[in-house]
């Protein structure tokens, strides 16, 4: 067993690594994250999770409901660390993750991965406690600086493929499953269908309707192992028109707050130097800290950093960068998730029971696998013309999305969640 | 009503203070007596000049809110609410007053709580009793205290009877019983009720808890959370292990001795048993208990002199317990750290007090130790000293060095070199940066002026000939194994701890550069040290190419002709294309930081950049089309040759609307400011005129100070002329800020404020500069046209020509830094510092009509809110209903 597994092994059980360790992995981490692009390339699948808030336990009941890494995919939207007691523990073991299985897990930075923030909201005094010293406080703001803005998903399936229990019968013929909410047993909460794909021009009917409902039944796989023979829904989109072979799935984005004024393109991102710590203004500090609302255009944010955007903005930040999709974190929301602007963008968060005592449910965002065969984009982070793969058809159709809702850890499983005390004192 | 409470004897020497329009106004010095005058509880202070005039009569009540701050001072709001307060001479004369006004105040409380719960508040009163302390009442117990919580008037009534019954200690024995009889569900009703009674919020009962005979029981019932059914915790054992408690040298006075164990306590309510389910105003309650606490045993230990000494003797060299002294190390650490949370007069009081005793001694003891830990531990004490008077720290310093005294900086520096804890070596390039920073901050430089501020500029300490020789000296001396990268021609050996000195020194050096870019020039022109940067751009760690490209992006960004001079004469820009070259067309962090680079140029139309790299580099910009950057470069070259000079009329205005503002510089730790370097320059360039270069600088010392106790934030590049709030709660002031962002995404949203405030510095450096500044230019110009070899040989010509030059600039600061290096006494003007400064005034800058939003930059609380309430603010938030 490697040092690295070993480390894994002894994070998982909520138990610290020592410093010197801490200090390698940082390192480890750095040289590969220096590599990544401020908006780093997935491909589907890929499970798109929001804060975790250093609610360690929290996060291990996230990998059972969303399965283990390396099995799943991951992207974390940032706010790894602060309020909860275990900043350190999930933060940690999610960078040995990466350090571990860099394809596998992608970790972005949200406004928490800061050296002021972290000073004030709790991992800063945890570091302070669980070490003794301010130096892995110092060594994982490093790390910090050198994480992505964002990510960029591309090749998700259009459609669900339908869970094991899902009801089959209930659903409505010539339509296609396109959002999908489980509990955190697997039991389907709540779906929504949409009519089955049409070309861009929504009157005429054409090859789409050749595939025949049987197909459907024909399709359901686990929902942890997806099956890639058949899938009807896409092989729709895929066979009809071999000409456009990418997937009409528009790409998704993914950044912790949301987009800033200063941004009008994806390609805008790549110009900014990301190694600095979180800015007050400008590009970077919006989309670490903007949140969507319901207004027109642009307001001022309460947050005093980052901007408040309405639908008219996403709707058409989408359109010009081929997107069907934003997904973010940054806010809290009782349900886990929550779509705005007729789903074109999803707020995602993971920390259940916020604070220990928020009473909300969590939730992550599974995209799928297009299997259609069309539009796969080789994951590289360094991929050029990255843009160039997006199709720039001006309909481009949202992902299916399955949002696995789950509730804060049982509270046998955890212990009792506290800080750690001082060992000596003197006054 | 008879008062049974005896009036004080003798007269305290007294200053009586009103608060007026925000100030303390002084109505004089007086003797002060505690008197009853016909039942009526009084105090009296008669004038010591005319024994006839009465300063102050005042009726104690049982409703005024006197607060007995520090050892000498009482506060009060008058009925007709006024602010007062007393200011005692002898900390002996105001504790015997206060005495007296608590006697007083609670002996009305005792009667008219007997009346209340006659008259009115009948209800709540009479129906809160709680049946007897027994495990068969438990149930009862919990019910009651449960729905006596629900309102405030039942809390308020509960609280009373607790207290009044003192309850809770009869609660305790209740918790051995349960467990004798391993009834579990009786120790969950008794975690219950004790939750409650905490949450009860009520100083008195938090302060029952945690007393001697009672915590145990209070804490062991706290172990059984019906939450955590099959959990048990064993706050006891914790709580009971004496050994956690470290003396260095004894402290003898019992009740700080009981302070000190109440302290440890409650902070472990806070942090450990009650973490989970804290309230905000019970999470208050206890820090505020904690804080009064600390505040009382730091003065405590500070005006013990004895005491003192002995923890200081510790550390004589004769004295051969390692152990020992390794442990007042920590002492002093924990001392310090608790410092941060005081106010900043009390927190002077204590460092100057540890300071005269040998701090200093104390610190170069932990520095040097073989244990890393320690030597941690020692820096983390400098840097309090840091945090809290980067100006005084200075001062120490340079009076070293006056004194021909090994400084610590040197200490520093050569410890630096050879440091191989990386924790450690990081501590010590901040402290370094700090330390050498010769001047302060010129955060804001139309801070508003008060007068105390201009007393303090009078007693200059060093002149500033002297300050630059040392920051000269430091430099070179700090640099040394930069310089010495000149012998080596490749870079790929470097061992891993080479690699993180260079990045430290580079990092060091860019901030010194961004910080006053005057000074830096001898160093870097004597030393050249920028070929020496650019080489690393060469180094085979990306990281560390990260570093070097960043003092150069630094540099871009300074828009100084010294330093574009520097970068355009070497082949620095060529070593940058090749970077670009190396990782084009793969999108990764080095990549984007330089175009960010290139991108800056073009966006601010930095005009000899663009004519150096276009005409040197052309045909590498062409074959760079993966991104539109470079092909723009080159039209902005051929627009400029096109329309000549009239071009040239307009290349400094900002064309760009759409793109971004400046791209922030890399934010690092004591940054207090940043790209003031426009602001300076702009000064420079156009006031001579004395008085306003007094206010300027006096202003710009006044806003510092009001950093200083919180420094450290980190700050962005271009924003940071103003540091805008970063915490995420709604927060009030900022609203009428933004009024200027836009409506749609085409626009840039904000009428920048950085760039109203920069524009016209920018342009002023682009304008002709001064002739010297024009000669050595041309002169570099001619010589940088040789190869690389002769450039290194060349360094005497060069360094006389620049160095004549800079020492012009450095005229005319001389009045500034010495007005700057005295900030630090402004902590004095008097006793009363302490009152006002729990609620900071606001300071209103304001930049220009136009440019709102520093104003409430300035909002950040980092800055404006002491650190106590700070916290509280701050824990407000953490409610997090919008978290993120």
């Amino acid at each position: 067993m490697s040092d690295l597994d070993q480390a894994i092994e002894q994070l998982r059980g909520c138990r610290l690594i020592p410093e010197s360790q801490v200090r390698e992995l940082c390192y480890k981490a750095r040289e590969l994250l220096i590599e990544e692009g401020n908006v780093v390339s997935v491909d589907a699948p890929v499970t798109i999770c929001g804060d975790i808030h250093g609610q360690f336990h929290d996060l291990m009941e996230l990998f059972r409901v969303g399965g283990d890494v390396p099995d799943t995919n991951y992207l974390f939207m940032g706010d790894f660390v602060d309020r909860g007691f275990y900043s350190l523990e999930s933060f940690l073991l999610l960078l040995c993750l990466k350090v571990r299985y860099p394809d596998r897990i992608t970790l972005i930075r949200g406004n928490h991965e800061s050296r002021q923030i972290t000073t004030v909201y709790g991992f800063y005094d945890e570091c302070i406690r669980k070490y003794g010293s301010a130096n892995v406080w110092r060594y994982c703001c490093e790390v910090f600086d050198y994480l992505a803005l964002g990510a960029i998903v591309l090749g998700a399936s259009s459609t669900l493929e339908p869970t094991s229990n899902t009801a089959l019968s209930s659903m409505p013929a010539d339509s296609e499953l396109e959002t999908e909410s489980l509990n955190s047993r697997g039991e389907v909460m709540m779906s929504t269908y949409r009519p089955r794909q049409r070309s861009s021009s929504d009157a005429s009917t054409d090859s789409r309707n050749i595939s025949p409902p049987r197909d459907i039944s024909a399709a359901p796989g686990q929902a942890a192992a997806p099956s890639r023979s058949g899938a009807p829904g896409t092989g729709a989109s895929g066979d009809g028109n071999g000409s456009a072979t990418t997937s009409r799935t528009g790409a998704v984005l993914c950044v912790h707050g949301g987009l800033s004024p200063l941004i009008d393109s994806v390609d805008k991102i790549r110009l900014i130097d990301r190694k600095q710590e979180v800015p007050h203004e400008g590009a970077m500090c919006d989309l670490l800290w903007s949140d969507p609302d319901e207004i027109e255009g642009w307001g001022l944010s309460p947050r005093g950093a980052g901007f408040l955007f309405g639908g008219d903005i996403v709707k058409q930040f989408n359109h010009l960068n081929g997107l069907s999709l934003v997904a973010r974190a940054h806010q809290l929301v009782m349900e886990g998730y929550k779509e705005m602007f007729d789903g074109g963008i999803v707020t995602v968060w993971s920390a259940p029971n916020y604070c220990y005592r928020c009473g909300n449910v969590a939730a992550i965002l599974e995209l799928g696998e297009d299997a259609s065969g069309g539009g796969t984009v080789a994951r590289s982070n360094g991929e050029y013309g990255r843009s160039n793969g997006i199709v720039t058809d001006n309909r481009v159709i949202s992902p299916g999305r399955r949002y696995r809702v789950f509730e804060a850890a049982a509270q046998d499983t955890r212990g009792m969640p506290a800080k750690k005390p001082v060992a000596d004192y003197f006054l | 009503m008879a008062l049974e409470v005896q009036p004080p004897d003798g007269r305290k020497r007294v200053k009586v203070y009103e608060l007026k329009d925000n100030d303390w106004f002084d109505r004089g010095t007086g003797f002060c007596t505690g008197q009853i005058l016909g039942e009526e509880p009084r105090i009296f202070v008669e004038s010591e000049d005319l024994p006839n005039r009465v300063l102050l009569e005042t009726r104690i009540t049982k409703d005024d809110g006197y607060q007995k701050q520090q050892e000498t001072l009482i506060v009060w709001t008058e009925q007709n609410g006024t602010d007062m307060a007393l200011s005692f001479q002898e900390a002996e004369g105001c504790a015997v007053i206060w005495d007296f006004v608590n006697a007083v105040q609670q002996h009305l409380l005792s009667l008219t709580s007997a009346d209340d719960a006659l008259s009115d508040d009948l209800d709540s009163y009479q129906s809160i009793v709680l049946p007897g302390p027994e495990l068969g009442n438990l149930p009862e117990i919990e019910q009651i205290v449960r729905a006596a919580s629900m309102t405030q008037n039942g809390r308020d009534a509960l609280s009373k009877y607790i207290i009044r019954d003192e309850y809770i200690s009869k609660l305790v024995p209740l918790v051995t019983m349960a467990e004798d009889l391993e009834s579990l569900i009786d120790l969950h009703r008794l975690c219950n009720i004790m939750k409650s009674l905490i949450l009860l919020n009520d100083n008195t009962i938090i302060e029952t808890v945690v007393a001697d005979h009672i915590i145990l029981g209070v804490v062991g019932a706290l172990e059984y959370d019906p939450e955590f059914p099959t959990h048990k915790a064993n706050h006891r054992q914790y709580l009971a292990d004496k050994s956690r408690y470290k003396e260095v040298v004894p402290i003898k006075d019992p009740l700080i001795r009981r302070k000190i164990r109440s302290t440890w306590r409650l902070q472990y309510l806070k942090d450990v048993v009650l973490a989970r389910i804290l309230d905000d105003p019970t999470f208050s309650v206890l820090n505020s208990l904690i804080f009064f606490n600390q505040m009382e045993i730091v003065n405590h230990i500070q005006a013990n002199g004895p005491f003192l000494r002995d923890l200081f003797q510790v550390f004589d060299p004769r004295n051969p317990d390692q152990r020992r002294k390794d442990d007042a190390v920590q002492f002093l650490h924990q001392c310090a750290g608790i410092a941060k949370n005081l106010q900043a007069p009390s927190r002077a009081q204590l460092f100057a007090n540890f300071i005269s005793h040998g701090l200093f001694a104390v610190i170069a003891f932990a520095v040097k130790h073989l244990n890393p830990a320690m030597r941690t531990t020692g820096i983390d004490i400098l840097s309090a000293l840091l945090d809290h008077d980067p100006v005084m720290m200075r001062g120490y310093m340079l009076k070293a060095v006056n004194e021909k005294k090994t400084p610590l900086t040197d200490t520093l520096i050569d410890l630096l070199h050879v440091e191989t804890d990386l924790g450690v070596k990081n501590q010590l390039a901040d402290a370094i940066k700090v330390l050498l920073d010769p001047q302060i901050p010129m955060q804001d430089p139309l801070g508003r002026a008060g007068p105390d501020y201009f007393k303090v500029r009078n007693n200059n300490l060093l002149s500033d000939a002297f300050v630059q020789q040392h920051f000269d000296e430091s430099s070179k001396r700090l640099f040394q194994p930069l310089k010495q990268l000149a012998n080596r021609t490749a870079l790929n050996d470097l061992t891993f701890q080479e690699v993180t000195l260079y990045s430290h020194l580079v990092d060091i050096l860019t901030f010194f550069v961004r910080q006053h870019l005057f000074r830096t020039r001898n160093s870097i022109q004597s030393e050249s040290l920028a070929p020496r940067v650019a080489q690393l751009l060469r180094a085979p760690q990306k990281h560390l190419k990260l570093v070097a490209l960043k003092f150069f992006r630094t540099l871009i960004s300074l828009q100084d002709t010294f330093y574009q001079a520097l970068m355009t004469h070497n082949n620095t820009f060529e070593l940058i294309l090749d970077i670009v070259y190396e990782t084009m067309p793969r999108d990764n962090l080095l990549n984007s930081a330089c175009l960010e680079l290139f991108e800056f140029i073009k966006r601010e139309n930095i005009k000899p950049f663009i004519l150096h790299v276009v005409e040197k580099y052309r045909e590498k910009l062409e074959n760079i089309i993966y991104v539109d950057t470079f092909q723009s470069l080159i039209l902005r070259y051929d627009q400029m040759q096109g329309y000549g000079a009239e071009a040239d009329a307009t290349l400094f205005s900002q064309d760009e609307s759409t793109a971004p503002r400046r791209i922030p510089l890399n934010g690092q730790r004591w940054q207090g400011a940043r790209e003031m370097d426009p602001a300076e320059e702009d000064y420079f360039n156009t006031s001579d005129d004395e008085d306003e270069v007094g206010t300027f600088w006096i202003e710009t010392i006044k806003w510092t100070q009001d950093r200083v106790a919180t420094a450290d934030e980190p700050s962005s590049g271009s924003a940071s002329a103003v540091v805008k709030p970063l915490v995420d709660y709604p927060d009030d002031d900022d609203e009428d800020i933004m009024d200027t962002k836009p409506e749609g995404a085409e626009q840039q949203p904000v009428a920048s404020p950085t760039e109203i405030t920069e524009v016209p510095a920018s342009s002023l450096t682009q304008t002709p500069p001064a002739p010297p500044e024009r000669i050595a230019e041309k002169r570099r110009r001619e010589e940088e046209d040789d190869d690389e070899l002769s450039k290194l040989t060349a360094g005497p010509k060069r360094r006389s020509s620049t160095s004549g030059n800079s020492g012009a600039f450095n005229m005319n600061r001389k009045k500034n830094l010495s007005a700057g290096s005295l900030a630090d006494k402004n902590a004095s003007p008097g006793v009363l510092n302490k009152v006002t400064s729990a609620a900071p005034k606001r300071i209103a800058i304001n930049i220009g009509s136009t440019a709102k939003p520093p104003v409430s930059e300035t909002d950040n609380p980092r800055t404006e809110v002491t650190s106590e309430s700070y916290e509280k603010e701050n824990r407000d938030d953490s409610q997090g209903n919008e978290g993120g």
